[in-house]
């Protein structure tokens, strides 16, 4: 090991000896005079160790000490100091100038090669810990780099949705999708809107890879007109496949239908979410399920809560990040100051603010670690522009085809067709524009014909809370029990030089009912079935049915481009 | 036991040491003691206390080194002296001081024949 | 955070007992309480009388523990469980994976 040692000693005699001890242990020796002379000559040449005196005219080895460790920076460039061994005093003075070690007179070269030696070992542990450091720091930054770039990926996917309509408030920090937390909203055809509260166990890229198969699927499905049932259970088989054993997904999917006056919500995992009326009464969303990921696809259970639901129903959904959240005397923010605020609010459009102002007050701080999430259906959703898919034909072409097909029990409980069917009506270019008006007609044919018709369900029990409850369930166990039945969709298009027109036919083996009488009530039995049936009047071009309605028939049209 | 005027271990490991320089070692203590010397004289003329402590200190250090014991041992004693501003006892150290390095002197020029 | 495993007299059963925080760094302790190469064990109980919280990673090695002895044919005991674990665990709907007493 040959270092350059760098003496500063002012006796001639003693720089002579020291010289010649340490260039026969094999170093290459430099010798300043005096102390000034020190740190130039450190400066210019940067030796590996100084030997220095304490005594020196012109500057003296306490400060040539302290400017040559400042001018070494993060490297260790031990100083020795040479002393006569008098008083502690003067050790203490060596030691806090910097200096590393000190060696007395007489010089005992033994000693001087032992401590040289011991000390650059020092230097080399020294210059291994700021490599490292430098190394942690360069890997972190990447880390924050490709962090950066996951969001950005993840974000193109999410921006498909609808979060950013006027009725949603959310609260999301900017690092959320890194801690886990997702919040997704979309609007499908039919007009329902879902929104998605997820909360990934863990953080990180572990958390936010999760998040993107949630998110295509979630949007995806959505846009196809998929049920919430459906979309619930493709959620639960992807991140069961995809994810390790040990993580899963809390979360709450809301289907919110204003037209049909219904809230479906499903909760696996998260805290208590809120349905508030105008007059304040609060109904929780409890967690009834195991969270998304846990269970196998057979296992899965996609049973969702129904409530009544009105213009001017507000939903809350937050979290655990807000309950569990604790301030600096370490006290949990809990369920009963949230509670307390959902109690004292008198104005439904400050209750966001309110709950953000006692977060505030609480923390002292904006967190950034819980989403909150506020639907207001105090106005009518806005109709969706549906997006072309790709690949799509530009112009229009001609089209003439019929097609019919029957489901009956088996098929009627595996679940909803509907999708299907307006993928492939979405080929009828000119029927695009119209797509979401030609899904709600399907969705109402095909849930009067499946409910009244098939299973003979009287849509009289939705008149409050607990008969909604008690009509799904009987929907459920119906459907469930369901032998014969079945129902019959015909669709039919056909164009000519004026334009065209889609024909869809739908027969049920059901009782039937007098539709005549169903449209003419304004109230009673019949009014909520007649709400239906007006609006596919409203929204079609032309409204046919069987005396007994069993068979009902809808018509859309429309004329060539000019 | 009094202290020796010059400590055979110290030269044994010098010789070692230095080798073929030593006799260089030896010119080099004498010439610049010799200076050493005035200096102390000058300080101790012009009163400068501080000056007078520091040159004893220096002295000290480098017959140390050159296991001239009994003389470091003197440089010391004088240093103690100008610390405590006992400067009216400092002429008589210094007197001997010099008789002590005369000694010291001899002792060296006779080892540096030894070397030709 | 302490976790102590011990088999049953027949080697039948491991009782694994958790106090203090059972949460991430407990991650590898678990694993080896129940990775014992010396017992195959038909039944396990996971005591949490001592345990003064339980985080999603906590229910995450729970649920690795159930894979570990088989899935849905696993049995798997939650026992000892203080008013707070016992909240969180009903949150997560756990009882319906675990019998919890």
């Amino acid at each position: 090991m040959r270092l350059t040692i760098l003496i500063a000693e002012d006796s001639p005699v003693d720089r002579m000896l020291l010289s010649t001890i340490i260039a026969r242990q094999g170093h290459h020796v430099l010798t300043a005079g005096d102390g000034l002379e020190a740190v130039a000559l450190y400066e210019r040449e940067r030796p590996q160790l100084v030997l220095m005196d304490a005594l020196m005219p012109l500057m003296d080895g306490f400060e040539a000490a302290r400017r040559i460790k400042s001018l070494a920076g993060d490297e260790l460039v031990p100083i020795i100091f040479l002393t006569s061994l008098s008083e502690n005093q003067a050790l203490v003075r060596c030691l806090e100038a910097g200096g590393d070690d000190f060696i007395v007179k007489p010089y005992n070269p033994v000693i001087l090669e032992a401590k040289i030696k011991a000390m650059h070992r020092l230097r080399r542990l020294q210059a291994t810990v700021v490599e490292q450091r430098d190394l942690i720091a360069r890997r972190n930054q990447q880390l924050l780099d490709e962090q950066r770039a996951a969001k950005a990926i993840f974000d193109k996917v999410a921006h498909a949705g609808c979060l950013g309509a006027p009725n949603i408030r959310y609260r999301q920090s900017p690092r959320a999708l890194f801690n886990g937390d997702l919040l997704l909203a979309a609007q499908s055809p039919t007009g329902q809107m879902f929104v998605l509260l997820g909360d990934f166990t863990g953080h990180g890229l572990p958390a936010a890879i999760g998040a993107m198969p949630l998110a295509e699927t979630f949007y995806g499905m959505t846009a196809k007109g998929y049920a919430a049932k459906d979309i619930l259970r493709e959620l639960n088989a992807k991140l069961k496949q995809i994810l390790p054993v040990e993580m899963f997904c809390c979360a709450t999917l809301l289907d919110i239908n204003l037209t049909q006056g219904v809230l479906n919500v499903w909760n696996g995992g998260l805290p208590d979410g809120y349905l508030i009326r105008p007059d304040g009464e609060r109904v929780a969303l409890v967690s009834r399920h195991l969270p998304l990921g846990v269970l196998a696809p057979g296992a899965f259970d996609a049973h969702f809560e129904s409530h009544p639901l009105k213009l001017g129903d507000r939903l809350l959904l937050l979290s655990d990040g807000v309950v569990e959240s604790s301030n600096a005397r370490d006290e949990l923010f809990g369920e009963q100051r949230l509670l307390a605020v959902l109690d004292a609010n008198h104005d439904a459009k400050r209750l966001f603010d309110e709950i953000e102002e006692a977060l505030l007050a609480f923390h002292g701080q904006l967190r950034d670690d819980l989403s909150l999430v506020e639907v207001d259906l105090s106005e009518k959703m806005a109709a969706l522009q549906l997006p072309l898919s790709f690949g799509a034909p530009k112009e229009g072409r001609p089209a003439d085809w019929s097609g019919r097909f029957e489901l009956r029990a088996a098929s009627l409980r595996a679940g909803n067709p509907l999708p299907l069917l307006l993928q492939v009506l979405l080929q009828v270019h000119q029927l695009r524009p119209r797509a979401g008006a030609v899904y709600a007609v399907l969705v109402e044919l095909y849930s009067n014909a499946l409910e009244h018709g098939v299973l003979g369900l009287d849509s009289a029990l939705k008149r409050d809370a607990a008969g909604f409850a008690r009509y799904y369930e009987a929907r459920s166990e119906r459907l469930a029990a369901l032998v014969d039945g079945y129902i019959r969709l015909e669709l039919d298009i056909q164009c000519d030089a004026a334009g065209g027109r889609l024909r869809i036919g739908i027969q049920d083996s059901g009782a039937g009912f007098d539709v005549e009488r169903a449209l003419g009530e304004a109230r009673g039995v019949e009014c909520l079935r007649g709400r239906g049936l007006q609006l596919i009047r409203q929204l079609s071009d032309g409204f046919a049915w069987q005396a007994d309605g069993r068979g009902l028939s809808v018509e859309f049209r429309w004329s060539a481009q000019a | 036991m009094s202290i020796p005027h010059l400590d055979n271990a110290v030269l044994v490991t010098l010789q070692a040491v230095m080798e073929g320089e030593y006799p260089l070692l030896l010119d080099t203590f004498l010439a610049d003691s010799e200076e050493r010397l005035r200096l102390l004289r000058q300080a101790f003329q012009a009163g400068e206390g501080e000056t007078l402590r520091r040159a004893a200190h220096s002295f000290k250090g480098s017959c140390s080194n050159l296991g001239a014991a009994a003389l470091a041992d003197l440089c010391c004693q004088l240093e103690t002296l100008a610390r405590e501003q006992r400067l009216v006892e400092a002429p008589a150290m210094i007197e001997r001081i010099e008789r002590e390095f005369a000694i010291v002197g001899i002792l060296f020029r006779a080892e540096r024949q030894r070397y030709g | 955070m302490t976790i102590t495993s011990q088999p049953s007299a027949d080697g039948r059963e491991l009782t694994i007992a958790i106090s203090g925080r059972f949460d991430f760094n407990a991650h590898q302790a678990f694993r080896d309480a129940y990775q014992r190469q010396d017992v195959t064990p038909e039944r396990y109980v996971v005591d949490l009388q001592g345990a003064t919280y339980l985080d999603s990673s906590a229910l995450g090695m729970l649920l690795l523990l159930r894979d570990h002895a088989g899935g849905d044919e696993a049995d798997v005991r939650l026992l000892n469980c203080n008013a707070d674990v016992r909240k969180i665990l009903s949150v997560s709907n756990f009882e319906q994976l675990f019998v919890i007493a």
